[in-house]
C-alpha cells in the first residue's frame, strides 16, 4: 500500500467520529520505483490531506515534507516535488498495522494488502 | 472473421513523411473528412460506443459524425466517420480494439463497373499526390464475408489498372496502401447477411494496432488470474470507455485477480483495487511448478506499475474518508452477480463476542445486485472528478431485462450500454455513465428515497440461468436456442 492510499483511508467502524488518520505501525516497508510525473501531483494535492500524507511520510522514512505548500512549490520547487512524489508513491508498507486513532483497533497489513473488513461487532 | 489480407504485415508508413501530403490533398476544408471506419465483425454492439468514447478522449470538444453503412444495415463494419484529420484518424487507430482502420474511399459500387467509374469521377487533386511516381505502395485485396483466393485476388489487381498507378510497388512498409474490399457475403457464415454485395476502393489511412495487447496480456499465459478475471480484449474495451490515460487514478472496487487493473496500469493509469475476498485480492495460489502467485505477481512479469493499493474492504461500508470527493477520473468494474461468483457484504451481528481481532474471520451476508449497484454509483458519483466515467458490467438475461432497470444517479448520466450476448438465456450489458454534476448527499438521498428499495429482476438470474428443462419422454428437452437469430454472433464474440 501507497501513501496515497493511505491518505484516502479511514476507520469505519460503527460510531466512531475521529478515525482519520491511521496510525501507521511498521513492520516491514518497501521502496520502489514509480514514474516521476509533476502534473499528476500537481492535480492530486488539492485532493488530499497534507498533514496526514506529511505525518505518514514521516513514519515510513521520508521526512522532508514541508508543513506548508504553496503554489509556487508545486509549480517549479524541483526538490519538493520530488519529495512529494518520493513519499505519495515509491514508499510502500509491505508489513504491518493501520491503527484507528480513536479506538487502537488494529487493521492488519500483510503482503501489502491492508484488511479493512469489519467484524460483525463493528458494523 | 470474414477479412483476409493478401500481403498481412505492412502497415506504418512513415507518418510524417506523408503529414504534408496528406495535407495538401485535404484541401483548406475545416468540416472535416469523411472516412470509411472499418470494423471487426466482433461485440457489434460495443463498437459506435467505444470509437465515440476515443473520439471524446482525443479530443472533448472535436465535431464529428456518423453516416450509416450503405443498405442500412447496423451491423455491418462499413460505417462512414467524418473526423477532423487524417491524424485524428491515425490517433483513433492506435487505441480502438474493435476498429480495423480508417479508409479514404476514392470509390464504392454495387458492380465493377460503378466502382470504376466512382473511382474515375473523386477529385484528381485527391488523388494524384498518392499516385505519384516517388511514392512505394501496395495493394492490398480484402474479402469481408468470404475468403478470396490469390488467382482471383491477381484476377482483381489486374482490373484496377484502369487507376493511373505510376508508384512503384513495395510488399513491406510502403508508403501508401490502397486497399480493395469487396463486401461478399455468404448468409450461413454467421455474418450479418443483409450486408450488401459491395466493392470498395480505399487509401488506407491508418489501421489500428492496439489490438496487439490482447497477446501481450493474454490469459492463457498470465501467472496468476481466476475463474472471472476479465478478457483481456474486454478489459481494453472497458478502458477505452472509461477514457483512461496517463496519469489517471483508476478504481475497481470488485478486483478479484486484477485483469482490469492490468489493462488500465498498461495505459499509463495509478490503480487502485478493492475487493472483499482477501484470499483471490491478497494470498493468491501455488502455479503449478510450485511458485506462490498473487495480484502483484503478475505487475511484476508485466512490468507494470505496481497499484497504488489493492484493498481488502466492502463496497457496503466504503473504507474511504467521509470527505473524500472528486479524486478519481475512472471506476472500471466487472460486479459480483451471483451466477459463478455471488456477492457477499460485512454482516453486522452487534453480540458476537470476539476474542482476538487479528485472527478473526469477519461473517459476511449476501449482496444483492440492486443493492450492491446503489453501492456503486453513489460511490462512483461521490469519488469521481466532473466528467470522470464508471464503466461496469449488468448482467441482463434477455428475458427480465428491461431498459428502466439499469441503475441511475443524479450525478451521472448514462453515456452507453452495450450488450454481449453470453449464451441463449444470459447477456450482460457494458454501462458507461459519466459524471455531470457536482455530488450532492441531499440530492442522492431525495432521489433513493423515491426509488424505493433497490430491488432487481436480474437477482433471481441464477435460478433463471439454472432452470430445469423439461423432462420429455423421460429425456430433458434441447436447451431453447432460437434467440433472435443472436446465437451466431458468439461464433465471433
Amino acid at each position: 500500500m501507497k501513501l496515497l492510499t493511505h491518505n484516502m483511508l479511514s476507520c469505519h467502524i460503527k460510531g466512531v467520529k475521529n478515525g482519520y488518520p491511521f496510525k501507521i505501525d511498521p513492520v516491514k516497508i518497501e521502496e520502489m520505483d514509480a514514474d516521476y510525473d509533476p502534473d499528476f501531483l500537481r492535480h492530486i494535492y488539492p485532493r488530499l490531506e497534507w498533514p496526514a500524507l506529511r505525518e505518514a511520510a514521516q513514519v515510513m522514512g521520508e521526512p522532508n515534507l514541508p508543513e506548508e505548500v504553496t503554489e509556487s512549490m508545486l509549480q517549479n520547487d524541483e526538490e519538493f516535488l520530488r519529495h512529494f512524489h518520493h513519499a505519495l508513491l515509491e514508499l510502500i508498507l509491505e508489513e504491518g498495522a493501520l491503527v484507528c486513532p480513536e479506538t487502537g483497533r488494529r487493521f492488519p497489513v500483510h503482503k501489502g494488502v491492508p484488511n479493512l473488513l469489519l467484524h460483525e461487532d463493528e458494523v | 472473421m470474414g477479412a483476409t489480407d493478401t500481403h498481412l504485415g505492412a502497415t506504418g508508413c512513415a507518418d510524417t513523411q506523408l503529414a504534408d501530403r496528406a495535407a495538401s490533398s485535404e484541401g483548406a476544408s475545416t468540416s472535416g473528412r469523411e472516412y470509411l471506419a472499418y470494423f471487426l465483425h466482433r461485440h457489434l454492439d460495443f463498437r459506435l460506443p467505444e470509437l465515440e468514447s476515443l473520439i471524446e478522449y482525443e479530443d472533448k470538444n472535436a465535431s464529428f459524425s456518423w453516416r450509416k453503412p450503405f443498405g442500412g444495415c447496423i451491423y455491418s463494419p462499413f460505417w462512414y466517420l467524418t473526423l477532423p484529420s487524417d491524424g485524428f484518424a491515425r490517433q483513433l487507430c492506435s487505441r480502438s480494439m474493435l476498429l480495423k482502420g480508417c479508409f479514404e474511399v476514392w470509390g464504392e459500387g454495387a458492380t465493377w463497373e460503378e466502382l470504376q467509374h466512382a473511382v474515375n469521377a473523386y477529385p484528381e487533386h485527391q488523388k494524384l499526390p498518392w499516385l505519384a511516381s516517388d511514392m512505394t505502395m501496395k495493394v492490398i485485396v480484402d474479402g469481408w464475408g468470404r475468403v478470396i483466393q490469390q488467382p482471383e485476388q491477381l484476377q482483381y489487381l489486374k482490373k484496377l489498372e484502369f487507376i493511373p498507378f505510376k508508384n512503384p510497388v513495395k510488399l513491406a512498409a510502403p508508403q501508401v496502401t490502397f486497399r480493395l474490399i469487396v463486401s461478399n457475403c455468404y448468409s450461413d457464415h454467421g455474418m450479418p447477411a443483409e450486408v450488401p454485395k459491395r466493392f470498395y476502393f480505399t487509401r488506407q489511412v491508418s489501421l489500428c494496432s492496439h489490438r496487439d495487447v490482447i497477446a501481450q496480456y493474454g490469459l492463457p499465459q498470465r501467472v496468476y488470474l481466476g475463474p472471472t478475471s476479465m478478457d483481456t480484449e474486454m478489459a481494453f474495451i472497458m478502458c477505452n470507455q472509461a477514457k483512461v490515460r496517463k496519469g489517471h487514478l483508476v478504481f475497481d472496487p470488485f478486483a478479484g485477480t486484477g485483469s482490469i487493473l492490468i489493462a488500465a496500469a498498461h495505459l499509463g493509469a495509478h490503480t487502485l483495487g478493492s475487493d472483499i475476498d482477501i484470499r483471490v485480492l491478497r494470498d493468491g495460489k501455488t502455479a503449478s511448478d510450485g511458485q506462490a502467485v498473487d495480484n502483484w505477481s503478475n505487475f511484476e512479469v508485466y512490468k507494470l506499475q505496481r497499484p497504488v493499493g489493492l484493498i481488502r474492504a466492502d463496497v457496503h461500508r466504503s473504507p474511504f474518508r467521509s470527505n473524500l470527493e472528486e479524486v478519481l477520473d475512472a471506476v472500471v468494474c466487472d460486479p459480483p452477480y451471483g451466477v459463478r461468483a455471488g456477492g457477499r457484504k460485512s454482516q453486522s451481528i452487534p453480540e458476537r463476542q470476539i476474542r482476538d481481532r487479528e485472527k478473526h474471520i469477519s461473517a459476511t451476508a449476501p449482496y444483492f445486485l440492486g443493492e450492491c449497484l446503489r453501492d456503486l454509483l453513489h460511490m462512483s458519483a461521490k469519488l469521481l472528478r466532473l466528467g470522470g466515467r464508471l464503466v461496469y458490467f449488468l448482467p441482463a438475461a434477455p428475458e427480465v431485462y428491461r431498459e428502466e432497470e439499469v441503475p441511475q444517479h443524479p450525478a451521472l448520466q448514462l453515456v452507453a450500454n452495450s450488450e454481449q450476448v453470453l449464451s441463449t438465456k444470459f447477456s450482460r450489458r457494458l454501462i458507461t455513465m459519466e459524471k455531470v454534476k457536482p455530488y450532492s448527499a441531499s440530492d442522492a438521498e431525495a432521489y433513493h428515497e423515491e426509488q424505493g428499495d433497490p430491488r432487481m429482476a436480474i437477482d433471481m438470474l441464477p435460478s433463471l440461468i439454472y432452470e430445469p428443462r423439461p423432462i420429455i419422454n423421460g429425456r430433458k428437452a434441447p436447451p431453447n436456442r432460437a434467440l433472435n437469430g443472436h446465437t451466431n454472433r458468439s461464433k465471433f464474440c
